[in-house]
C-alpha cells in the first residue's frame, strides 16, 4: 500500500491511537512523534505529504516546531494542520503566523478532521 | 545644654553671605570673638523683651553719661576762660600802674618848668591812681607779686615824700633845689619804681600769657577727649545692637534652613539653636514637630512597603492563576478531545456498525459531554474575563457570515425540539470590524437560551445596522422571564432558581459573558420579556470597533 504519509505530532496517547484507528480505515499512512523536537526530526527526514501538529507539546512548542519546518526548503511545502488548543483566543492568528496551512480547534470532530485532511491531500 | 560648638551651628551663615553687609557679619561672627559672645547673649535664659529693654537702656545710660561728661568740660571751659579774663584784667592794671607812673614823672616835671602848684594837684591824683590799681592787684596776688607789690608801694610812698619836698621848695622858689632834688632823688626813685613796674607788668603778661597756652592746651584735651569717648560710645552701641540683633538673626537664619530642610522632605532634620529664650522654645517645638513627621513618615514608608510586598505577592499569585487557566484548558480540552472523538468514531461506524441499540446511549454520551466541554469553555472564558487577560482579536467580518454559522449550529437543536429557528440579516451591512468569533459566541448563547427555554412556537434571530451601531436581537416565545429578575439575569451564577436550572440545565455563565464580550466591544445589552409569553433579548454594538474599545468589563 503505497498511500500518501501523514505525520502526526501530538503527545497524548489516546489522541494519537484516536487518529491512528480513524486512517486505519484510509489509505493514508500515519507516522507518529510524541515531542516538537521529534516531530521536525521526524518531517525532515520521512517528507510527509501532510503534518497534524498540536499547538501544546514538549520540548519544543507545536508554533515553533511548524515555523522550523517552514524554513526548511525540504518540508516548506508540506500543508501543515495545527490543531490548537484554545481555539477562541487568538491561536488561530498565531498559527497562520507561524506557516500552518490549516488549523483545527481541539476539541476537534474526527469526521471534521478527516475532511480537512482529505480536502488538503485527496487520498488518491 | 549649654555646652554649644563654636562654629556657627546648622550652616546658618556659610551659605549666603552674598552682599558685603553680609560678608562683614559673616567675618564677625567665625573670626571674632563676638560670635563668642552673641552665642552667650543668645544662651542667657532671658525673655527677647528683656534683651531688648535692656540692651537700649545700656546705650541710653551711656549717652547719658557722654552728656554729663560735656557739660562738666563745658563748665571747665568757662570758669578758664573768666580766669584768663582776671589775668588779661591785671595786665590791665598793670599797664595803668606804669601809666600812672609816666604821668607821675611828666607832671612834676612840668611843675619844676612850669612852677605851678596845681600840677602837684595833677601828680597827686595820678598817684592816687597808682595806688588804688597797686591795691587793686594786691588783692588776689601771689606771694612774690605781693612782696613785689610792697616794694614798688614803699618806693612809691619815697617818691611821693620827694614830690612833696620837690612841691614845697617850688612853692619857696627854691627852684634849683627842686631841680636838683628832682634830678638827684626822685628821677632815681622813679626809675627804681618804673623797673619794678615794668618787672610787675611782665609778671603778669607772662602769668597771662602761661595761663592762655594751658586753656588752650586743656581745651584741645576735652574736645580730644570727648570726640574719643563719643567715638568708643557709637561703636559700643554699635557692637550692642549687633550682638543683641544677632542674637535674634541667627536662629531666625537656622529655622529658615531647617524649615526648607523639612519642606524638601529631610524630616530627620534638627535644628540647634544656643538661645534660651522664646526663639530657644521656638527651636524646640521645631524639633518635635520634625520628630512627629519623620514618625508618620516612618509609619507611612512602612504602610507603603508593606503594601507593595501585598501588591507583588497578588500579583505573583495573578501569574500563577493565569497559569494555571492556560494549563487547566489544555489539561481539560485533551481528554476531551479523546472523550468525544473516539464517541463519535464509535457512532461513525469507524470501529464497524453499531448495534441498533447501543445507538441511543452512545448519542447520550456524545450530547454530554458536548455539554460538559461548552461548561468547561464557559468556565474558563469567565476566568480569563475576571483576570483581565481576555482579549478580543480584532478583524473584520463578515455579519451574514455570522448569523449563517448562528443558524446552521442550532438548526438541529432546533429541529430536535420541533421549534421553527428564524435567522435573518439586513443584506446591505458593510464588513465589520470586532471579534468576529466572540460575536458568534454570545449569539449561539442567546439563541440556545432562547431554544433551551422554550417547549413551542420560535425563535428568531435578526441583526440590522443603526447608523454606526449593529443591533442584534433574539426573541422567543419561552417561559419569559419576572420583572423582578430581568436585572439579576446578567449577573454570573444567576438562573431564574434551581428547579428550571434543573429542567433546562446550563451554567447561568452564558449570559454573563455574552454581556462581558458586549461590553468589551463597546456595546450594551438589555432584555424585555412578559412572563410566560416569551423574552427578546437585544445587544448593540459598534459596526467597526475602535482600537482602543474597552477591553475589560
Amino acid at each position: 500500500m503505497s498511500g500518501k504519509t501523514v505525520l502526526y505530532v501530538e503527545d497524548n496517547e489516546f489522541n494519537l491511537k484516536m487518529v491512528r484507528q480513524l486512517l486505519a480505515k484510509t489509505s493514508y499512512e500515519l507516522i507518529e512523534a510524541t515531542d516538537g523536537e521529534m516531530g521536525v526530526a521526524t518531517a525532515l527526514k520521512e517528507l510527509p505529504d501532510l503534518i497534524l501538529m498540536d499547538i501544546q507539546l514538549p520540548k519544543l512548542s507545536g508554533l515553533e516546531a511548524t515555523r522550523r519546518l517552514r524554513a526548511d526548503p525540504k518540508t516548506a511545502a508540506v500543508p501543515i494542520v495545527v490543531i490548537t488548543s484554545f481555539a477562541l483566543s487568538g491561536d488561530d492568528q498565531k498559527a497562520k503566523d507561524a506557516g500552518a496551512t490549516a488549523y483545527m480547534a481541539k476539541p476537534y470532530s474526527p469526521r471534521e478532521l478527516l475532511q480537512t485532511i482529505r480536502k488538503l491531500l485527496p487520498e488518491q | 545644654m549649654l555646652k554649644r560648638e563654636v562654629t556657627i551651628p546648622g550652616g546658618a551663615l556659610e551659605s549666603e553671605p552674598t552682599g558685603w553687609d553680609e560678608r562683614v557679619a559673616h567675618f564677625l561672627l567665625t573670626r571674632s570673638p563676638l560670635g563668642q559672645i552673641v552665642r552667650w547673649v543668645a544662651a542667657i535664659r532671658v525673655s527677647v523683651h528683656a534683651k531688648l529693654l535692656a540692651s537700649f537702656l545700656l546705650v541710653t545710660l551711656l549717652f547719658i553719661g557722654l552728656g554729663i561728661m560735656s557739660l562738666q568740660s563745658i563748665t571747665k571751659i568757662l570758669s578758664q576762660g573768666q580766669l584768663l579774663d582776671e589775668v588779661h584784667e591785671r595786665v590791665h592794671w598793670s599797664q595803668d600802674i606804669q601809666h600812672a607812673l609816666a604821668l607821675q614823672m611828666n607832671f612834676t616835671a612840668m611843675a619844676l618848668l612850669l612852677r605851678e602848684e596845681s600840677t602837684v594837684e595833677k601828680i597827686l591824683r595820678e598817684n592816687n591812681r597808682f595806688s588804688n590799681t597797686l591795691a587793686r592787684l594786691e588783692k588776689a596776688a601771689q606771694p612774690e607779686e605781693v612782696q613785689l607789690i610792697q616794694r614798688i608801694r614803699a618806693a612809691q610812698g619815697g617818691a611821693l615824700n620827694t614830690v612833696a619836698d620837690i612841691a614845697n621848695l617850688v612853692r619857696d622858689g627854691k627852684v634849683d633845689d627842686a631841680m636838683r632834688l628832682q634830678l638827684n632823688t626822685e628821677y632815681p626813685l622813679y626809675l627804681q619804681i618804673e623797673a619794678l613796674v615794668n618787672q610787675l607788668v611782665e609778671r603778669e603778661r607772662q602769668k597771662m600769657d602761661r595761663l592762655r597756652a594751658s586753656v588752650a592746651a586743656e581745651n584741645k584735651n576735652t574736645v580730644v577727649l570727648m570726640a574719643s569717648s563719643a567715638a568708643a560710645l557709637i561703636l559700643l552701641a554699635l557692637l550692642l545692637g549687633f550682638v543683641t540683633s544677632w542674637s535674634f538673626i541667627l536662629p531666625v537664619r537656622q529655622a529658615h534652613g531647617f524649615l526648607s530642610q523639612v519642606a524638601k522632605g529631610n524630616f530627620a532634620a534638627t535644628i540647634d539653636v544656643p538661645n534660651r529664650d522664646e526663639f530657644g522654645a521656638l527651636a524646640d517645638r521645631m524639633n518635635h514637630m520634625s520628630q512627629e513627621l519623620q514618625r508618620l513618615y516612618e509609619s507611612q514608608r512602612r504602610g507603603a512597603q508593606e503594601l507593595q510586598r501585598l501588591n507583588e505577592q497578588l500579583q505573583h499569585a495573578s501569574e500563577a492563576k493565569s497559569n494555571f487557566l492556560a494549563n487547566m484548558s489544555h489539561e481539560l480540552r485533551t481528554p476531551m478531545n479523546a472523550i468525544l472523538g473516539f464517541v463519535e468514531m464509535l457512532i461513525d461506524d469507524i470501529y464497524g456498525e453499531v448495534p441498533p441499540h447501543l445507538k441511543e446511549p452512545l448519542t447520550d454520551i456524545q450530547t454530554n459531554g458536548k455539554h460538559l466541554l461548552r461548561l468547561i469553555n464557559d468556565v474558563l472564558d469567565l476566568s480569563k474575563i475576571e483576570a483581565g487577560r481576555m482579549e478580543l482579536m480584532l478583524a473584520e467580518y463578515s455579519v451574514q457570515d455570522v448569523v449563517e454559522t448562528v443558524r446552521s449550529s442550532l438548526q438541529s437543536l432546533a429541529l430536535e425540539k420541533g421549534l421553527e429557528l428564524i435567522a435573518a440579516s439586513q443584506d446591505d451591512i458593510p464588513l465589520a470590524f470586532g471579534d468576529g468569533k466572540r460575536i458568534t459566541q454570545c449569539l449561539m448563547n442567546l439563541v440556545g437560551n432562547a431554544l433551551k427555554f422554550s417547549k413551542a412556537g420560535r425563535v428568531a434571530l435578526s441583526v440590522e445596522r443603526q447608523g454606526d451601531n449593529l443591533l442584534c436581537r433574539v426573541s422567543d416565545t419561552g417561559i419569559g422571564i419576572p420583572k423582578e429578575e430581568l436585572e439579576n439575569i446578567f449577573t454570573e451564577f444567576q438562573q431564574l432558581d434551581t428547579a428550571i436550572t434543573r429542567e433546562y440545565s446550563g451554567t447561568g455563565l452564558g449570559l454573563n459573558i455574552t454581556k462581558k464580550f458586549v461590553e468589551m466591544h463597546g456595546g450594551r445589552i438589555w432584555v424585555e420579556s412578559e412572563l410566560g409569553k416569551g423574552s427578546t433579548f437585544f445587544f448593540s454594538i459598534p459596526l467597526r470597533v475602535r482600537m482602543e474599545a474597552p477591553h475589560e468589563r
